[in-house]
């Protein structure tokens, strides 16, 4: 029985670390940038994340040089940062070892550079680990956290399944020593509905919601604390039934000149296309498990940072219950 | 066209970002050699559900599984020669590289029920692309089949899957860490006093972040493998030359919006740096421009009002619009393809056009197999 079942579970808006989960295409990345900025509208102190060199929210938010130093502010209350994994593993030996020239010997081994770079699952391990220390850090008078939101835009799902695991793993790997605790409690945060909500991000098709449903069902069997599913790129409804046999009868009519059969033809295919993403929804809907957040597809040359913007601005004025819960 | 002229290599890897169709374009180049009378096999890493339906498979194994090829035949397919597919299953191949070169059945049941070898093998990102190397190698060894098509991960780096095998190698070799915990190189325990100043310095950081008993474990189970490293990088080898020399052919499958491309152009520029014979450019689901110009809302107003629509003008209106964004994307199309030929230097280059649902049959596949293949 998975923790996220034990109790009502609090609306993604109310938790602080929040992992955004989906295949190659699914746009994840965007969704990362949409909630991010729904967030710091809706007055959250937030941090979007980037891991595994991505770059992704660098191309999204267009001139901003998100760094792996610092946090960089993109609009206000929204910052961005890079997490590397060999940045983070200094880090790490630093605040551990508390002894700089140890940390030096280390950084100089070329034995320990190996080891890191070869060992499977360090990268994973360090970068949970920069993740855990931004979304525990507390201001310096302690009165409260440094961010009210921290959102990773995730590596593809079999790999963020990884990252998830990581901790977990590790602790159960090393059964003593300071890395045994810090995995325990790296994994209490993650696997804390309270503290941590994964989002499943898919679009509107066939195979994407079976594969969200699949990955639903995965992280419910591994006791991850998932708290939202996001349709991503549907289209708002255009055309409805009364327009059908209209649109029948006119393309049945006989000859048309080739635009205004085009039009027809495209109005036809969206209709369908329309009915088709409704289906879908119904399906994610009835199987996930999840409350379920639709974002409209933003039909552009290129990801529109200005539209995305517009969405956030009604997803933080409408506070849909999927992302913000009952009122 | 571009598969056509590619039929005769060994291996044909089908790379890209995540997300762009690459599974389905192996599928389709995997059906098309069938079809040009090879025998074939379609190595799928993950995940293996798209690939099952379109073959209308319920599942594939890690055993190949021969496509039935009256399925392929209802749909207008005539397959000379045989199309087979499977799905990597990490562990497996895993265990049975360890089986393979174990000296004894003892040094293979210890390393099989070690704890770091289960979780190396099973849970570890990396050991995916390291076995789907490793499963290649065994397929070309094992000479069954004619043409393999092979699927790549969805990988951080697309590059990622071809140096795994040498990142893993290295780590089961653990000269680094044997160096740190047996420096004596002898198989008689840790040579904990041996070591000079600094590796004990290194060695005691490690034991304090970790506790003694990892790093022990840790230790027995690279010392389990000795003996089984030359075999190890020997298969590394043979598989990276393979893939460089001219029996293999690597298709770069990218989308038509900019940001894939521009990781397409990135991934083709990392193979040629790399020695990897880059075949062609796959750029799937481009959208096809629409005839006529923008739609006269009047007369198509008139022409719905006859039809018996409620508001003709409105709906008129809506049907342009639709038209518009269609012929805007498929502009964005046409740019981002012209693009990338320019970018890349005219390379062969294979568009499949947006189906209007996803290929999830033979018949879907075998149109994408046409525009691969130009049949």
């Amino acid at each position: 029985m998975s923790r996220a079942a034990a109790g009502p579970a609090p609306p993604l808006i109310e938790r602080r670390l929040w992992f955004v989960l989906g295949k190659g295409g699914s746009g994840k990345s965007t969704v990362s940038a949409t909630l991010g900025l729904t967030a710091a509208l809706a007055g959250r102190r937030t941090l979007l994340m980037e891991v595994a060199g991505q770059n992704r929210v660098s191309a999204i938010f267009a001139g901003a040089s998100v760094g792996h130093e610092r946090p960089v502010e993109l609009r206000p209350g929204l910052f961005g940062l890079s997490v590397m994994a060999e940045q983070a593993m200094e880090e790490y030996l630093t605040g551990q070892l508390r002894m700089r020239p140890l940390v030096e010997v280390l950084s100089r081994s070329r034995a320990f550079h190996h080891f890191v770079a070869a060992a499977p699952g360090l990268a994973e391990i360090v970068t949970l680990g920069k993740i855990w220390s931004l979304a525990t850090e507390l201001e310096p008078d302690g009165s409260k956290p440094v961010w009210d939101a921290l959102v990773v835009d995730a590596p593809a799902t079999g790999h963020a399944l990884a990252l998830l695991d990581a901790a977990g793993r590790i602790a159960q790997i090393a059964t003593g020593g300071p890395i045994h605790e810090q995995a325990e409690r790296i994994e209490a945060v993650i696997q804390h509905p309270a503290a941590t909500g994964i989002v499943v991000v898919a679009r509107p098709e066939e195979l994407a919601v079976s594969e969200a449903l699949d990955a639903a069902a995965e992280l419910a069997e591994r006791e991850l604390p998932a708290a939202l599913a996001v349709l991503n790129a549907m289209h708002t409804p255009r055309f409805s039934a009364g327009d059908d046999a209209a649109l029948e009868a006119a393309l049945g009519a006989g000859p048309l000149p080739p635009a205004e059969r085009a039009a027809l033809e495209a109005a036809h295919a969206r209709r369908v296309r329309e009915l088709d993403e409704q289906g879908l929804l119904e399906r994610l809907r009835d199987g996930v498990g999840l409350p379920v957040l639709e974002l409209p597809c933003l039909i552009a040359r290129q990801i529109d940072l200005p539209a995305l913007e517009g969405v956030a601005e009604d997803l933080a004025r409408e506070r849909p219950p999927a992302l913000f819960g009952a009122t | 066209m571009i598969a056509g002229e590619l039929v005769d290599r060994r291996v044909l890897v089908s790379c890209g970002a995540g997300g762009v169709g690459k599974t389905t374009i192996s599928a389709a180049l995997g059906l098309g050699l069938a079809a040009a009378g090879r025998r074939t096999v379609v190595v799928t890493i993950d995940p293996a559900r798209r690939l099952a339906a379109a073959l209308g498979m319920a599942g594939l194994s890690d055993e190949p599984r021969q496509v039935d090829p009256e399925r392929a035949r209802a749909a207008g397919v005539e397959l000379t020669g045989e199309m087979w597919a499977l799905q990597l299953d990490a562990k497996a191949t895993f265990d049975r590289l360890v089986a393979r070169h174990a000296p004894t059945p003892e040094a293979r049941d210890r390393i099989l029920a070690n704890r770091i070898y289960g979780h190396l093998s099973s849970a570890v990102a990396g050991s995916q692309e390291y076995m789907a190397v490793e499963r290649l190698h065994e397929l070309v060894e094992e000479d069954a089949f004619e043409s393999i098509v092979l699927d790549t991960p969805p990988a951080r780096n697309a590059l990622d899957f071809l140096a795994a095998p040498e990142r893993m190698a290295r780590f089961i070799e653990g000269r680094a860490l044997r160096l740190l915990l047996r420096p004596g190189g002898g198989s008689t325990g840790i040579g904990w006093r041996a070591l000079h100043a600094g590796s004990a310095l290194v060695l005691s950081v490690l034991e304090r972040l970790t506790g003694a008993e990892l790093l022990r474990e840790i230790s027995e189970f690279l010392g389990s493998f000795e003996g089984m490293y030359t075999g190890f990088h020997d298969r590394a080898d043979a598989v990276r030359e393979l893939l460089k020399s001219d029996r293999s052919a690597f298709l770069v499958v990218t989308g038509p919006e900019p940001q894939p491309a521009a990781e397409a152009v990135d991934l083709w520029h990392a193979l040629e740096r790399g020695g990897y014979p880059v075949g062609g450019l796959v750029v799937n689901r481009t959208e096809s421009l629409p005839e006529g110009g923008p739609a006269p809302i009047a007369e198509l107003g008139r022409r719905l009002q006859a039809a018996g629509a409620a508001d003709p003008e409105d709906l008129a209106r809506r049907a342009a619009r639709t038209l518009e964004e269609e012929r805007m994307l498929a502009v964005r199309d046409l740019d981002v393809v012209e693009g990338l030929r320019a970018a890349l230097g005219r390379p062969p280059v294979a568009e499949v056009p947006l189906l209007e649902h996803d290929p999830v049959e033979v018949a879907g596949l075998a149109r994408v197999t046409a525009e691969l293949f130009g049949t």
